[in-house]
């Protein structure tokens, strides 16, 4: 059994009597401990998906299976990180963290979740700036205490919604390196699952296990890709090699000929 | 801060004109009391000079020796207004040392009155925006009640609380009771429209950060609702308003003493709401 199923999703919305359709019979699946990416255009439907997969979003036909059994509404067996910083702008760093630990541990006393806190900000590099307030930090820094907080829920799935889509490129390299390293561990404790959003080609293949393209109009699943690169990972290498290269090319390719036949070849100039 | 930056100022020279001004002969009939001027307006200055050796920012300085060049300035035209030109009617208008004369002679039942006021004020203010903040979250809630229960707290809300007072009369044991409720009303429909208001705007991102975090529905409305709503809460609604309210209702003398009382009791109780009003939203900027 899979740790995720999605099974013939599909999403329509109706806005101002225009029905469209987000996802269309989106159907793949994420084993235990993979980390996957779903890429794709804008207007693919990819954050759609991501919401379905939150909980906070249900669809119009197909289900999605965690462990087998059918999503309904958030769940603490997921952790999520958005695009948007999503850090309580009254908390400091520390609390937005503590805050989200309470919400999956009840038992854990004020105490214990506040050194849980300050372990995963210092994880993030984040110790000096525990007693901040978000409005106090810069967006690459909110996006650590974001993802701090999710680590630290502990979750088995973590559910990444572009979140380096908003950071400037030299913190988007940072925080891609530092969620690798977090996310790989040491190697010898268990992985999480992690289903992580992007427009970004390179930032997909650094982190994933599996690629899976969609499609706009509507959105459906056009291709899904395994990444052929050993773990632990290190961009400065990789990104040398040939391999990456022919990879990366192919999925450009991928990525292109979609954009092209969708809107109708010649004229488009990339 | 340099030295003339503390102490050379306006302020002093008008301590200086203010004294020589009581020199001036009378043309009122009657004691003008200008003794109780001079012992002001010492007060004042010794005051003045203190503030001025101590505060440390610039900004916080030039705020104060303002505010008492103001003070200087309005004792100063009124004065001359009353007991040196007689321009007005004594009547209506007595000069600023009677004034302070009463003041004094009246100063035990003053101080009375400012505790029973204040302790009025901030029980009816205190109660009606609990019932009030805890009622808005929950109308707040449901788009539905929401927006039904906004126009129908704009409506109340726009009666002024005066109004209540002979119902009140009729229905509450003592007058006591009657203040803390027709502060209460005053406050109760403001704070209430706010904290919809602020309820029902808050960012749809906030609210679904928290739903990813599985929060359960009390944590939502008091830990993530609520202060997300607070500035709203804050502004829109109840401190400005209440503190006008108030300035309507306990002008029950009538008399200039009376005025001064109550607007140096309004401005202190407006300087501590905004200092608290600061706190809470410490984490804006």
């Amino acid at each position: 059994m899979s740790k995720i199923e999605i099974n013939n999703l599909t999403v329509d919305y109706t806005e101002k009597k225009n029905r469209f359709t987000a996802l269309k019979n989106v159907s793949f699946s994420i084993e235990d401990g993979e980390f996957v990416s779903v890429i794709g255009s804008s207007g693919c439907g990819k954050s759609t998906l991501l919401s379905i997969l939150e909980g906070i979003n249900t669809p119009t036909a197909g289900e999605i299976l965690i462990n087998g059994e059918p999503i309904r509404g958030t769940g603490t067996d997921r952790g999520v990180v958005f695009q948007h910083y999503s850090l309580f702008p009254w908390m400091t760093a520390r609390k937005n963290v503590a805050f989200g630990i309470k919400q999956v541990n009840k038992d854990a006393s004020r105490t214990e979740r506040l050194k849980i806190a300050d372990e995963f900000l210092e994880k993030v590099g984040l110790e000096g700036f525990k007693n901040k307030y978000p409005s106090q930090l810069s967006g690459g820094m909110q996006q650590r205490v974001a993802i701090a907080r999710a680590l630290a829920m502990d979750t088995d799935i973590l559910l990444m919604d572009e979140p380096f889509g908003a950071i400037d490129a030299k913190n988007r390299t940072i925080l891609q390196e530092l969620l690798l390293e977090l996310w790989e561990g040491d190697g010898t404790g268990a992985r999480k699952t992690v289903v992580f959003v992007t427009h970004d080609i390179d930032e997909a293949i650094l982190l994933s296990d599996k690629i899976v393209m969609m499609t706009a109009n509507p959105g459906q699943v056009y291709s899904e890709i395994k990444v052929p690169f050993d773990r632990p990972r290190n961009r400065a290498e990789l990104v040398q090699t040939q391999e990456y290269n022919q990879f990366r090319n192919k999925l450009l390719a991928m990525f292109y000929s979609d954009i092209v036949s969708k809107i109708g070849g010649d004229e488009v100039v990339l | 801060m340099t030295f003339k930056k503390r102490y050379l100022r306006l302020v002093h020279l008008l301590f200086i004109v203010l004294l020589l001004i009581q020199l001036l002969p009378d043309k009122l009939s009657g004691d003008t009391y200008a003794q109780y001027v001079v012992w002001f307006a010492v007060g004042v200055e010794i005051l003045t000079l203190i503030v001025s050796s101590f505060i440390k920012k610039p900004i916080g300085l030039t705020l104060f020796v303002d505010i008492v060049s103001f003070i200087y300035g309005l004792l100063i035209a009124w004065t001359l207004a009353t007991a040196k030109f007689n321009l007005l009617k004594p009547a209506l208008f007595p000069p600023p040392g009677r004034v302070f004369w009463q003041l004094i002679g009246d100063y035990e039942k003053i101080i009375t009155n400012i505790f029973s006021s204040v302790g009025i004020i901030l029980q009816g203010y205190l109660l009606a925006a609990a019932a009030a903040i805890i009622l808005g979250l929950l109308l707040g809630s449901s788009e539905r009640l929401g927006n039904v229960a906004t126009y129908i707290s704009k409506f109340l809300g726009a009666i002024p609380p005066i109004v209540y007072i002979p119902y009140g009369i009729a229905l509450l044991p003592t007058f006591r009771s009657v203040s803390v409720f027709v502060i209460f009303l005053a406050t109760f429909w403001p704070v209430l429209a706010g904290t919809m208001s602020g309820v029902m705007n808050v960012d749809k991102k906030t609210i679904d950060s928290a739903k990813v975090l599985n929060v359960g529905k009390i944590t939502m409305l008091f830990s993530v609702i609520l202060p997300a709503s607070l500035e709203m809460i804050g502004a829109q609604s109840g401190l400005g308003y209440y503190i006008k309210n108030y300035s309507d209702l306990g002008d029950y003398t009538r008399t200039l003493v009376g005025l001064i009382v109550i607007g140096i009791v309004i401005v202190v109780i407006s300087f501590v709401f905004n200092k608290i009003q600061k706190y809470l939203l410490r984490w804006k900027h």
